[in-house]
């Protein structure tokens, strides 16, 4: 917990990265919406080339530690393999993000549909190697 | 009807949203209002504005005769003699709460409820017919009982007729379902109703805008609905009482202006409809709402009512029925839309409910509000009636007479989009 917004979570916010819905996509995921924050949502696109995240997406609406989480956790997840990109956690991201005032739920829903779009992928290449 | 020039009336469709031209689907919620009511706010302040009733000076008797006039005008839309059975009160709400609370007291004699009665509503109630029968029943010890769907999401009427009984005192309807669109066959309900020797309330807050509505087609005791979603300001509302019962029951507010005598042990009250608008009324907004006519001057204030007939509430019905017909049709047709209540046009009013599969409705709206259309999401006060369909919500657009075609179809392009972009390898 930290009192105010960190200059890494308003430089996230103001210019969030990854913002976007692509005309293709190989996965997508929703998080947020539920009854702890029924305000804040995200979507989550993802390409995977060779078992790894090549472009990630995403869609939030919501509060600025809503927006800037996605931000960071599309940043965190590039690159990523599939696997490494389920360990991002919504603490590791609060952690990347310097900390969050409060209202931690705000800062899970890009992990969730982060971690949706892996699932979605995964069940319809299920047979494909990954790293 | 001339669409240009209604929408030329309008001076909210001018705006641009996030950038883009404003397309206003969320009509079911709140309607817009027309320059002709806006302008009859400003005369009535700017002119004409002073307390009404015993009011010595001649504004106030001009006030008084405007305010006495809506009633007769707002009587006749609905088709009704008698401006004494129409009650201005805040919304549709405030009116349903009317019969209720007076029913609830002593004073209506053998109209009121006594523990053991039974209150039938139906399980596609917005929270307005719904929440204020829960809480008398449970305030007295009556029975509500609801009435529940068929498959179609069209009312189960032999459920109904299974609720009602030698007990059944009162039977609430909505005329059309703000959730799902369904015109619910009232008239028949109604006869069902008063055979079991129950009274009969419509919630009309969803037809009367859109519709031809006559009390006498209706068959019903009462009928309410809320002026702002039919193009008057926010904040007055109608209840239409039968004579014979309103008289009989005992008022809903007490105060100044619904009196006849008072005493410091005993009042008196008020002939109708007075008698049941305690406090100083909402003039403005009800003259905004029934128009009226200074009749020293022949000066015309054009109210919301004025402004529909004008245009003809069989045209308005109509033009609707032809957008509803088209969203409906351009909805089914995109994947992963799930459409709510009857696809026949003619059972089906000025509203269209669907779900995007594995889509958050009110994600949907939100990226919808991004192309500069306005439409809801969520319960739509109606939460059972979700829980009943079992989700947890629909987005709604509720077109009106300033909708055009093309509005519908930039719509369904953007939904479209939206639904193909959110379901991406889904």
């Amino acid at each position: 917990m930290s009192p105010r917004y960190t200059p890494i979570l308003i430089e996230h916010f103001t210019n969030p990265r990854h913002v976007g819905m692509p005309e293709e996509a190989d996965a997508s995921g929703q998080g947020g919406g539920g009854p702890l924050c029924p305000d804040d949502m995200a979507y989550v696109w993802i390409h995977v080339e060779d078992g790894r995240i090549a472009e990630i997406y995403h869609k939030t609406l919501g509060c600025p530690v809503a927006i800037a989480s996605s931000s960071m956790t599309c940043t965190l997840a590039e690159g990523k393999t599939l696997d490494e990109a389920l360990q991002i956690t919504p603490d590791a991201v609060v952690e990347a993000l310097g900390g969050v005032p409060e209202r931690k739920a705000d800062s899970v829903v890009a992990t969730e549909a982060l971690h949706k779009a892996i699932e979605a992928y995964r069940a319809a290449h299920p047979t494909e190697a990954e790293p | 009807m001339d669409l240009a020039s209604i929408r030329a009336d309008f001076p909210i469709l001018e705006r641009t949203i996030h950038g883009k031209p404003l397309i206003y689907l969320d009509n079911a919620a709140t309607t817009q209002r027309p320059r002709q009511v806006l302008e009859t706010l400003t005369a009535f302040y700017s002119t004409y504005n002073a307390n009404i009733h015993r009011s010595p000076h001649l504004l106030g008797q001009e006030a008084t005769e405007l305010y006495e006039q809506a009633h007769e005008n707002v009587a006749r839309f609905i088709g009704i003699e008698d401006g004494g059975e129409i009650i201005f009160l805040r919304n549709t709400s405030e009116a349903i709460n009317l019969v209720g609370t007076s029913l609830l007291r002593p004073e209506s004699g053998a109209l009121q409820f006594r523990p053991g009665d039974e209150i039938v509503i139906t399980v596609m109630e917005h929270h307005s017919n719904l929440v204020p029968w829960q809480v008398f029943c449970q305030e007295v010890s009556l029975r509500l009982r609801v009435a529940g769907l068929r498959e179609d999401g069209t009312l189960d009427l032999d459920h109904l007729a299974q609720l009602l009984g030698p007990r059944t005192r009162l039977v609430c309807c909505t005329h059309i379902s703000n959730v799902l669109g369904t015109i619910n066959p009232v008239a028949e309900i109604g006869r069902m109703a008063h055979a079991s020797g129950a009274l009969f309330l419509v919630d009309g807050a969803q037809s009367v805008p859109h519709m031809p509505v006559r009390v006498e087609d209706l068959g019903c005791d009462f009928l309410a609905f809320s002026g702002h979603k039919m193009l008057a300001p926010m904040g007055i509302g109608v209840l239409y009482g039968r004579r014979e019962l309103l008289e009989q029951m005992a008022p809903f507010l007490y105060g100044g202006d619904m009196i006849a005598e008072v005493t410091l042990e005993h009042s008196t009250w008020n002939d109708l409809p007075w008698k049941f608008e305690a406090g100083t009324a909402n003039v403005g907004d009800a003259i905004a709402l029934g128009g009226a006519e200074d009749l020293r001057t022949g000066q015309r204030l054009i109210g919301a009512v004025d402004y529909l007939e004008a245009i003809g509430m069989a045209e308005v019905r109509a033009h609707e029925a032809t957008l509803i017909a088209r969203l409906v049709e351009g909805l089914r047709t995109i994947p992963g839309v799930r459409i709510y209540g009857p696809l026949e046009k003619e059972r089906r009013a000025a509203v269209v409910s669907f779900t995007v599969e594995g889509a958050n409705p009110s994600f949907v709206a939100k990226l919808l509000d991004e192309e500069g259309i306005a439409v809801r999401a969520g319960g739509h006060c109606a939460h059972p009636l979700a829980q009943a369909l079992g989700i947890a919500g629909t987005v709604r657009a509720s077109p009106y007479i300033y909708n055009t075609p093309e509005e519908i179809e930039r719509f369904l392009t953007a939904s479209e989009e939206i639904v193909r972009k959110l379901r991406k390898a889904l």
